[in-house]
């Protein structure tokens, strides 16, 4: 299924969750997030990044309000629809989520391997995809014998190889150095120029002077700021 | 290939992958279903043979119709035409004075207790063998009311006691094996639930993961319901070995015991279809263990 181009891929509408009566972890969200849009979610543990980006891939249903997901909404997705909508969208965590007994080659193609597609097509991606994020020479080790960064390339690897209309990536630099830091962000960013919307949570403020980007900050539940990309970065040099 | 093929043969490998990854609690399921099917295995055998050794008896069980001494030939062939087709009847052994004198001069001690009788006091009789599902109390009494009266039959022997007594070993045989297999039944399908259910716990990440990437339910499912299935069938396998071992190793001591027993010894092992059906048991149990431990699962991603 297709999604007009002229249509934000991610919209909400007075968005709400709550876990507990009474105690929000979002509250009263309305967003647009454009076409090949690069957005910084940022705020303090617990002002309800996790929470939004688990929104928009369906983890969790809104308690109020409206997600509009690829012109899908979210709050309405039937449980067998879930799937085909996680196609479309890749995610990356801080910890990879990787599988430790399947090699790097195995771990990537699983997106394509849910989808059915050939296994001599499906190797081919994943070496291309690879190749891009430098890592074709390992795509037969295991990803206990690599480092933290080479790992975050492999789960990167594995959210870009079903070329996703949105890809979501939260604190996807938690656990890396500085310059592996910079060495995943711009492979992150590269998938944004090649037109896919990219999300990316992190409390990492120097990233967002780096980059930028738009910038949503989250306080409490609520959007405190957003900043369009131009006025993020005049506000990160200040 | 289609796609659809192609998610079949990904999901036949995800089921072996499983099986093999799993190792230990694999191992666990296999032969957690092993040991209840030795049990069931064990129990089937024993019963189907008892079974058996009933049978023999209840074809030995059998009504004796004495005839008056002064029936013609064709009196008697005529009384034997009828109770032929009298109901429950399997079928009719005409013994004659002479034959039962003969019989009973054979018994031990049997001729010297004729000594200086002149005339034969044995009489004719009619040895009627009994249908098997005629081998109870009420179709005997029904069998009795239609010979009872019949001219030229002078008394009805019949053993009542001892079938009333064969009835109630065999439903209590059978009743029996039915109460044991759904008992253990019931156990194994709990154990082999719970077994499967910590196989798919210690793979939740896995799970999760190919929940995340856009797998289908059916997709995450399937390979556990065929691995499910397949720790069945090999459990049912291990089952057979041993309960064939165990049969082919107590074998000449049950046939002793048999036989100083009840006088015979006839037993056999399952069937190849029986066979079939306990290695399809191991199959079925494997599956509806996953399927209740899959029951519980629900995506966290």
């Amino acid at each position: 299924m297709t999604h007009p181009a002229s249509e934000p891929p991610v919209r909400m509408y007075h968005v709400s969750k709550s876990y507990m009566a009474g105690q929000y972890a979002l509250h009263d969200v309305s967003l647009e997030v454009r076409r090949g849009e690069f957005v910084f979610l940022t705020g303090a543990s617990g002002a309800g990044k996790t929470t939004l980006l688990e929104l928009i891939f369906a983890a969790t249903e809104p308690s109020e309000g409206q997600i509009l997901v690829l012109g899908r909404n979210v709050a309405r997705l039937g449980a067998s629809a879930i799937p085909a909508l996680r196609r479309r969208v890749g995610v990356v965590f801080q910890d990879f989520k990787l599988l430790d007994d399947r090699t790097v080659e195995e771990n990537v193609r699983l997106a394509l391997d849910v989808i059915g597609t050939p296994r001599r097509e499906a190797r081919s991606r994943v070496f291309q995809l690879l190749k891009s994020v430098g890592l074709q020479h390992r795509r037969f080790h295991h990803p206990k014998s690599l480092s933290g960064g080479e790992q975050q390339r492999v789960a990167l690897a594995r959210a870009l190889v079903n070329e996703p209309e949105i890809l979501l990536a939260d604190e996807p630099t938690g656990n890396l150095d500085p310059e592996l830091t910079i060495e995943i962000m711009d492979l992150i960013m590269a998938s944004a120029t090649r037109g896919t919307t990219v999300i990316v949570a992190t409390h990492d403020l120097s990233l967002i002077d780096r980059y930028g980007k738009r910038m949503l900050r989250l306080e409490d539940g609520r959007i405190a700021e957003d900043h369009p990309a131009a006025i993020a970065a005049l506000g990160a040099n200040s | 290939m289609s796609r659809v093929l192609v998610l079949i043969r990904v999901m036949f490998a995800n089921a072996l992958n499983g099986v093999r990854q799993a190792g230990a609690t694999s191992l666990l399921a296999v032969l957690t279903i092993a040991v209840v099917l030795v049990l069931v295995g064990s129990a089937s055998l024993l019963v189907e043979n008892m079974s058996g050794i009933l049978d023999d008896f209840g074809a030995e069980l059998q009504l004796t119709a004495y005839l008056d001494d002064d029936l013609s030939d064709s009196e008697l062939t005529h009384l034997a035409d009828t109770v032929t087709a009298a109901p429950g009847v399997a079928s009719i052994e005409v013994v004659t004075k002479a034959a039962a004198l003969e019989r009973f001069e054979r018994i031990a001690g049997g001729a010297e207790l004729l000594v200086g009788l002149d005339d034969n006091p044995l009489p004719a009789s009619l040895e009627i063998e009994l249908r098997p599902e005629a081998r109870n109390a009420a179709s005997l009494e029904v069998l009795r009311e239609s010979l009872d009266g019949l001219s030229g039959i002078d008394e009805l022997a019949h053993a009542e006691e001892w079938i009333e007594g064969y009835t109630r070993a065999v439903s209590l045989v059978r009743g029996g094996a039915w109460g044991i297999g759904l008992v253990l039944g019931l156990a194994a399908l709990l154990i082999v639930a719970n077994t499967i259910r910590l196989a798919f716990y210690a793979r939740r990440d896995e799970l999760d993961i190919l929940a995340l990437v856009g797998a289908s339910r059916t997709f995450v499912r399937v390979p556990f319901l065929l691995e499910g299935t397949l720790q069945g069938v090999l459990g049912g396998l291990v089952a057979l070995v041993i309960v064939f071992g165990a049969y082919e190793l107590l074998l000449p001591q049950l046939r002793y015991g048999l036989e100083l027993l009840v006088g015979r010894a006839e037993l056999h092992f399952f069937s190849v279809s029986e066979s079939a059906a306990l290695v399809g048991a191991g199959a079925g149990l494997g599956l509806l263990g996953s399927m209740t431990a899959l029951a519980g699962w629900r995506s966290e991603s």
